[in-house]
């Protein structure tokens, strides 16, 4: 077993320098870690690799995640019905789709940056990368801003429900009931588009078919209540690894200012290297023995540790040093295999906009005086604030 | 130098697309393909063309 401490100081000390914590993990060539007791962690590139790919060994058909009973689409259907809904899903998130919403995140971008820019200061977590994607995802899901609040309040309650209450019943309890609202909106929601079809993604999956026959109301809510949770806090945790990075690399933040484009291969190397989405679940279908001869039992549940294999040189020199000029690193930021990020074209879309507007308007800033970055403890590997000054 | 790329293997990360423009487009569903399939790679393009192979988290495009 690889030990290093208590399981929350594990959790910090992986949040705060992943390069170091997965090299222990992986030089210790075991699947046993302190911080997932009864888990099975894959954390070298060619297990993680395979893994992903391999879904019929590592199935994601589980049930639910999020306090959901009921599988989300298409993230806990496996291949072939999988096929089906990707196939319905992929095209409202291709590139030429996402690149129609920029215009958009641009607007919601430049407006969230007005709000403070005057004052020399803000934390970047609440003012930018916890409003900015929850503002994409109502343009996407024709909602009103007006719902921005109550959303947040739902997506806090939804992944992070131990911090609202004191006790893991309650927590469970907290969780279930706020699905029930989502679940509740989404079906309203779906209701009224069958009426009044508008240009969104509600509308689209109402008018969808697969296999000749409409979605169902089941499969609508399902699929959205996924967007729900997979859109917001993967796209906030994002924006506080790249401008967490940024803070302490003036060179980064000189080449962002003055060269337009760059910010492309930037988001892409930093992607990789801090891995917002350190992990992703899977569950073990049959009993085998991995590549290091520890056996896994069906039913198993598995941590594919993508954070880990994006950081292993073994297997692609240079994986293990940072250089934000460079976009051509194999890496399985958004996952791989038949399961790959559904919302990629849209979570790049929306970080290049926002670390280009930001630079564009804002090129030098520095973290506040007093002010220390402290990382979560979550698998979604973020900040709950990030306070920055600049000159007025 | 020429470019393959395996619709099999392909799962739309978009990586080829996104580093080599001058020779791959994606479809409908975010993958990648050949824009000129028999073509080979102009000289000047041979190093992005090889970047884009290194990211391919699939390996789903080679060169041939």
């Amino acid at each position: 077993m690889y030990a290093g401490g208590d399981k929350s100081a594990l959790a910090y000390e992986r949040s705060a320098c992943p390069m170091d914590y997965f090299a222990k993990l992986r030089a210790a060539n075991t699947t046993k870690t302190e911080e997932f007791p009864g888990l099975v962690v894959l954390s070298n590139r060619s297990d993680v690799e395979g893994a992903l790919r391999d879904w019929e060994t590592f199935t994601s058909a589980f049930g639910g995640i999020n306090g959901q009973d009921e599988p989300l689409i298409p993230l806990n259907v496996d291949p072939p019905e999988h096929v089906k809904y990707r196939r319905l899903l992929d095209p409202y998130f291709a590139p030429k789709k996402m690149a129609s919403l920029q215009p958009a995140v641009d607007k919601h971008t430049n407006d969230l940056i007005d709000q403070f820019i005057d004052k020399g200061a803000c934390d970047f977590s609440e003012d930018i990368a916890v409003p900015l994607p929850c503002s994409t995802f109502l343009s996407l899901f024709g909602l009103p801003l007006s719902e921005f609040d109550q959303f947040i309040k739902w997506k806090d309650y939804l992944l992070r429900a131990e911090a609202f209450t004191s006790s893991s019943e309650e927590a469970d309890a907290l969780r279930r009931q706020t699905a029930v609202d989502v679940c509740t909106l989404m079906a309203t929601e779906a209701y009224a588009r069958r009426a009044a079809p508008k240009d969104d993604l509600i509308t689209y999956l109402v008018e969808s078919e697969i296999d000749g026959r409409k979605l169902t109301d089941s499969e609508i809510v399902r699929t959205c209540m996924l967007f729900f949770t997979a859109g917001l806090d993967t796209v906030t945790v994002s924006l506080e690894c790249i401008f967490a990075y940024l803070i302490a690399q003036p060179e980064a933040r000189k080449m962002l200012a003055e060269e337009p484009g760059s910010e492309i291969n930037l988001v892409e190397e930093l992607l990789r290297s801090e891995t917002p989405v350190q992990m992703v679940s899977r569950e073990a279908t049959h009993d085998l023995v991995l590549s290091n001869g520890e056996s896994v039992k069906a039913g198993d549940k598995v941590m594919i540790a993508i954070a880990s294999a994006n950081l292993d040189p073994n297997g692609l020199e240079g994986a293990d040093t940072i250089d934000v000029r460079r976009g051509d690193m194999r890496n399985f930021a958004f996952g791989g295999g038949p399961h790959r990020c559904l919302g990629s074209n849209l979570a790049r879309m929306e970080l290049r906009t926002v670390v280009r507007r930001w630079h564009d308007r804002i090129p030098e800033y520095s973290l506040a005086p007093g002010e220390k970055v402290i990382w979560n403890s979550s698998v979604l590997r973020g900040v709950d604030h990030l306070p920055l000054v600049w000159a007025k | 130098m020429k470019l393959r790329i395996d619709a099999e293997l392909c799962e739309g990360h978009g990586r080829c697309w996104d580093l080599l423009p001058e020779l791959v487009d994606a479809d409908d569903h975010g993958h990648g393909f050949l824009i000129d399939p028999d073509a080979s790679v102009p000289p000047e393009l041979e190093r992005k063309a090889l970047e884009a192979v290194r990211a391919c988290p699939e390996r789903a495009i080679t060169v041939e």
